[in-house]
């Protein structure tokens, strides 16, 4: 058991999510993707792509940024402010639980 | 994935090499000097063809990413670090040479007598810290057929010019190559399914 199990309450489960992390990490590592690069690297359907940004983008993590070039619509995404302190937390949090459970 | 995978780089930097290379030989063969102008000139033409490129076949197919100053100043570094190093080796050589030094005057001897195993050298030793930065493993290989070449170049006698247009064959074929296997690997999204897609 954990010695302070409190610790895990602090994860942020937006976040955790799997493929919301996946999402997160693509992000935090470049100042702004598209929706197709996102799709690419991370290998997932538009829906199921689509559904997760709309769950960060509510949380106020993600801005998405919708604008036309050369007439074909296109989908900027970067992480907010408080998207990449909510990251930076979400991993301190982690970090803080497995240093834990060695002690 | 990288940005590099479609060869479009490959291309460009083959023609250039490839074009110097004929520059050299033209002007070996016709004595026309402003054969030079080619080379020099390459770079303001082809960087907005090459730009424009980017935008047509890359982007539509794996879209756009923009990436933070962190990667470009470790680029910027490696790039001033050498123009420092060659600079300042130069300096101290030119220096050495015009107070008729006698290391300077070995030195300079001994660069001559093997300019193609330099050459060889330094293309190699560029190319690997290009490999490394740009995480782009091919460039190791070009970097090795260049010193191969330059080596060969050292024993037999061919013209240098030969090494040049053989090396911008090389990566302007496997700059083609790349690219079929891009736009295989990455066909165009409908147009309406990328408004679909977009739909968040």
């Amino acid at each position: 058991m954990p010695k302070n199990p409190s610790n895990l309450k602090n994860i942020d489960r937006v976040i955790h999510e799997p493929t919301r992390l996946m999402i997160m990490t693509q992000l935090y590592v470049v100042e702004s993707a598209d929706f197709l690069f996102l799709q690419h690297q991370l290998q997932m359907t538009p829906g199921n792509l689509s559904a997760h940004l709309s769950k960060l983008e509510k949380a106020g993590y993600v801005e998405i940024v919708k604008e036309f070039i050369e007439r074909k619509p296109h989908t900027a995404l970067k992480l907010t402010k408080e998207g990449r302190s909510a990251f930076k937390e979400y991993q301190q949090n982690l970090e803080q639980v497995f240093s834990d459970l060695s002690k | 994935m990288s940005y590099h995978q479609d060869g479009l780089l490959d291309i460009f930097v083959g023609v250039y090499i490839l074009l110097f290379g004929l520059g050299i030989l033209l002007l070996t063969m016709t004595d026309f000097s402003t054969w030079f102008v080619i080379p020099a000139i390459f770079p303001a033409i082809m960087i907005p063809i090459w730009i424009s490129a980017k935008k047509r076949i890359t982007m539509p197919r794996i879209g756009y990413v923009k990436f933070g100053v962190r990667g470009a100043n470790k680029l910027m570094a490696i790039f001033l670090g050498l123009m420092v190093a060659g600079l300042g080796a130069f300096m101290v050589f030119g220096l050495g040479a015009s107070m008729g030094e006698g290391w300077a005057l070995t030195l300079r001897d001994f660069f001559i007598s093997n300019s193609m195993i330099i050459i060889g050298i330094a293309v190699a030793t560029i190319s690997s810290l290009f490999a490394y930065t740009m995480g782009l493993k091919r460039l190791y290989g070009y970097g090795l057929l260049t010193l191969v070449l330059f080596f060969t170049g050292y024993f037999i006698v061919i013209p240098f010019e030969y090494f040049l247009v053989t090396i911008g064959l090389v990566i302007i074929i496997s700059g083609f190559v790349l690219l079929m296997r891009f736009i295989r690997r990455y066909p165009l999204p409908q147009g309406d399914k990328i408004n679909a897609q977009e739909s968040v």
